[in-house]
């Protein structure tokens, strides 16, 4: 008799690696890569609005220039130049006088996540975390094993009297993950009042906030609200990213704390990689250094509002009784909740079948929650395609709903 | 050398375990002289690309829909290239679980008990009230699964009657229609046959680490032990390996597939399914079956590529 061992390290992984595993929905998102699947699932930005004569001459300028700098290894915080320009892209957000020797450039936002779970969370830790949440979020804590506090959301984002109550129960939250702006998933914000409270809670308790920031600059309406690094600088982790008002695939992002959050930070930074890339740095400066970023910007921001709109009236033509959905003031995503007994996830390869993708709700939280809601992206295809899929969506609900009535009946 | 057109990839949604199944074959195909060719059906026009570019012969790595269903099939009969596996008639009736679970019952092959639930039925027979007759025949714990579906997807174990709607649906979302069957709890196996007539190859016993045989049991390196031959007691080996081969006949499988079987307590042998292209991943169980026989990948591949040839000798 013989045992088939498919891996003979399986008994060697590491606890944090349960997880880890092959599933359904990352399959099923292969087949809907193709051309002729609408997809409201990735949130891609929109880079095709990137002007490429300007990006030419960046990246030209940065070799011709620089080109034994960018194709060296640099330092773990990154390039004091970079840093500089992300200082000041930073007050645009509200946050005056940042000190370029607090930032940490880092393998876009994903990894100062990484590297804040690695610096904070023992094995056991509680962390207070949006329920939903970024995925990727959840993915990187993860691996470091915290039990979440999954704090409720609603149309004013964190609901900060659960997260009081809860503290009130006993709850010992390392940290505080909030995504203030345009959440991801929920498209929501932070309101004014929630933010004051949020600050002053997190500040009275000792509990540092991570803030993460990657849509804060895609506003289409309303003003601008502070940020909670502005609020309480010495209690707030900034994270910010280039993805969004640059490109996502220059993978710059970085992290803006007190000193003695990045004593530990760089270590930590570079025991993953040494460095950011030079190349990427330099590349990312140049481009962040002139102005040429701004009528990009206000382009991108017209671009996500056109198809914001286009998705919300879409939703609101098409969308059966029964279903709600959030109203995105900027950023990608529009977060819907369906009948409860439709089960987002059990969908999907219906959905993928008629030529639609989005994310099911399931993920976007710690405890199996979701299954009832998804996350619609509107960022990415044009504005036809975003109507027509949310009407593709529409149609097999309405289908669905059909079918659940006569299996109960 | 001849070349060998290794279909893989597809629409369905195994496409990212046929790719994996794919990659194998081709790099098995090659070690022994054969001039495989790795094609994407959907990606590329396969009547006009498949006739001009001289292949002796395909290597069928598709799983699911359109690959293990008959279409694919039809199409390489209707160029007149040989390909492996089975015929697209009984491609079609072992693939639906609805059609394939007739057959077996009729055949005499023990089956668990089942019901069929068509969305059809239910959108314009009003054919509500139909979960209540179900349970009433198939009893609970029982398994919900797409009639068309592959890897496992779709499928819902359902103990509470209360769970059985939002299960059917799961389901549904994967095919037109689905299957409510009896769960029977005991020793997982599948029996692997190879050649015309067919021979057994030994069982693989599955045993998941999460209990539960599931995309993540399957795919996910260590997640599921295997042991071939299965630890079954030599009768009980050869019962369960006989009602496969009855099912295998039954089903008029061709060359090459699997039938999954479950042994209860008692040591009775339940067929549940069969696969008429089976995964050749690493983590497939075909090929650890034909290892466990002596037979690695690299002579396997072959060995059903040449089983494709000698039936169709005048290919192109």
């Amino acid at each position: 008799m013989a045992e088939f061992s498919v891996d003979p390290n399986v008994s060697l992984y590491a606890d944090r690696t349960s997880g880890m595993t092959a599933s359904e929905v990352r399959a099923l998102f292969a087949v809907a890569s193709r051309p002729e699947v609408i997809s409201l699932a990735g949130g891609m930005p929109y880079v095709q609005a990137l002007p490429q004569q300007d990006i030419l001459d960046v990246m030209t300028k940065v070799i011709t220039e620089r080109g034994s700098l960018a194709l060296q290894y640099g330092g773990g915080l990154g390039q004091i130049t970079l840093r500089e320009e992300l200082a000041s892209l930073m007050a645009e957000e509200g946050i005056a006088g940042a000190d370029p020797e607090q930032i940490c450039v880092t393998v876009g936002g994903s990894q100062a996540l990484d590297i804040l779970g690695k610096i904070f969370i023992n094995a056991g830790d509680q962390i207070a975390v949006e329920a939903p949440t970024y995925v990727g979020a959840i993915s990187a804590f993860s691996a470091y094993e915290p039990e979440y506090i999954s704090i409720r959301m609603d149309d004013d984002g964190m609901v900060v009297d659960d997260l009081e109550e809860a503290l009130l129960a006993g709850a010992r939250p390392k940290v505080v993950y909030t995504i203030p702006n345009f959440q991801n998933p929920a498209g929501v914000t932070l309101s004014h009042t929630r933010r004051e409270r949020l600050v002053a809670l997190c500040h009275d308790a000792s509990i540092p906030i991570v803030e993460d920031n990657p849509y804060g600059m895609l506003r289409f309406e309303g003003e601008p609200l502070p940020t909670l690094k502005s609020m309480d600088p010495h209690n707030v982790i900034y994270v910010g990213s280039l993805s969004k008002v640059f490109a996502a695939g220059i993978r710059i992002g970085w992290a803006y704390a007190d000193s003695g959050v990045l004593q530990r930070f760089l270590p930590a930074k570079e025991a993953a990689d040494l460095c950011t890339s030079n190349l990427t740095q330099l590349i990312a400066e140049e481009y962040m250094g002139g102005e040429r970023w701004r009528p990009n910007l206000l382009t991108l921001v017209d671009t996500y509002r056109r198809r914001r709109d286009v998705c919300i009236k879409a939703l609101e033509e098409y969308f059966p009784e029964g279903s709600t959905w959030t109203h995105p003031e900027g950023g990608f995503y529009v977060w819907v909740t369906i009948p409860e007994h439709l089960d987002s996830k059990a969908l999907l390869a219906a959905a993928v079948d008629r030529l639609v993708a989005y994310v099911p709700g399931t993920a976007f939280y710690t405890d199996g929650r979701g299954a009832n809601q998804l996350r619609l992206a509107f960022c990415y295809p044009p504005e036809d395609d975003v109507a027509e899929g949310v009407r593709r969506l529409a149609e097999l609900l309405k289908d669905e709903e059909k079918l659940y009535r006569s299996l109960t009946s | 050398m001849t070349k060998i057109a290794v279909l893989a990839g597809g629409r369905s949604p195994e496409r990212e375990v046929s790719l994996l199944s794919g990659h194998r074959v081709h790099n098995a195909l090659a070690e022994r002289d054969w001039e495989p060719v790795t094609i994407v059906p959907a990606e590329t026009p396969l009547l006009q690309y498949l006739p001009a570019q001289g292949f002796g012969a395909a290597y069928i790595a598709l799983h699911g829909k359109d690959g293990e269903d008959g279409t694919i099939q039809r199409l390489l009969d209707l160029i007149d290239l040989p390909y492996t596996g089975t015929g697209p008639l009984a491609c079609e009736t072992s693939f639906d679980k609805v059609l394939a679970k007739e057959i077996l019952a009729a055949a005499g092959v023990p089956t668990p008990v089942w019901a069929t639930i068509q969305a059809s039925a239910l959108r314009d027979l009003s054919a509500g009230h139909i979960l209540n007759l179900v349970v009433e025949r198939v009893g609970l714990p029982a398994v919900v699964k797409p009639a068309r579906g592959g890897s496992a997807m779709g499928i819902t174990f359902v103990d509470d009657p209360g769970d059985l709607p939002a299960a059917v649906m799961a389901a549904l979302a994967f095919s037109e229609s689905c299957i409510v069957e009896r769960r029977i709890e005991g020793t997982e196996v599948t029996a692997g046959f190879l050649g015309t007539p067919a021979e057994s190859l030994p069982l693989v016993e599955i045993v998941p680490r999460s209990g539960i045989y599931d995309y993540a049991s399957r795919y996910t390196a260590g997640a599921t032990e295997y042991f071939a031959p299965a630890r079954l007691e030599p009768e009980t080996a050869a019962a369960a390996t006989a009602v496969a081969l009855q099912a295998f006949q039954a089903l008029q499988l061709r060359d090459v597939g699997r039938i999954d079987v479950m042994v209860d307590a008692r040591g009775n042998p339940w067929v549940l399914e069969a696969s008429a292209s089976p995964g050749m991943t690493e983590m497939s169980l075909l090929p650890m079956a034909a290892e466990a026989a002596g037979v690695p990948i690299a002579p396997l591949c072959d060995r059903i590529i040449r089983l494709a040839l000698e039936r169709h000798p005048g290919g192109s």
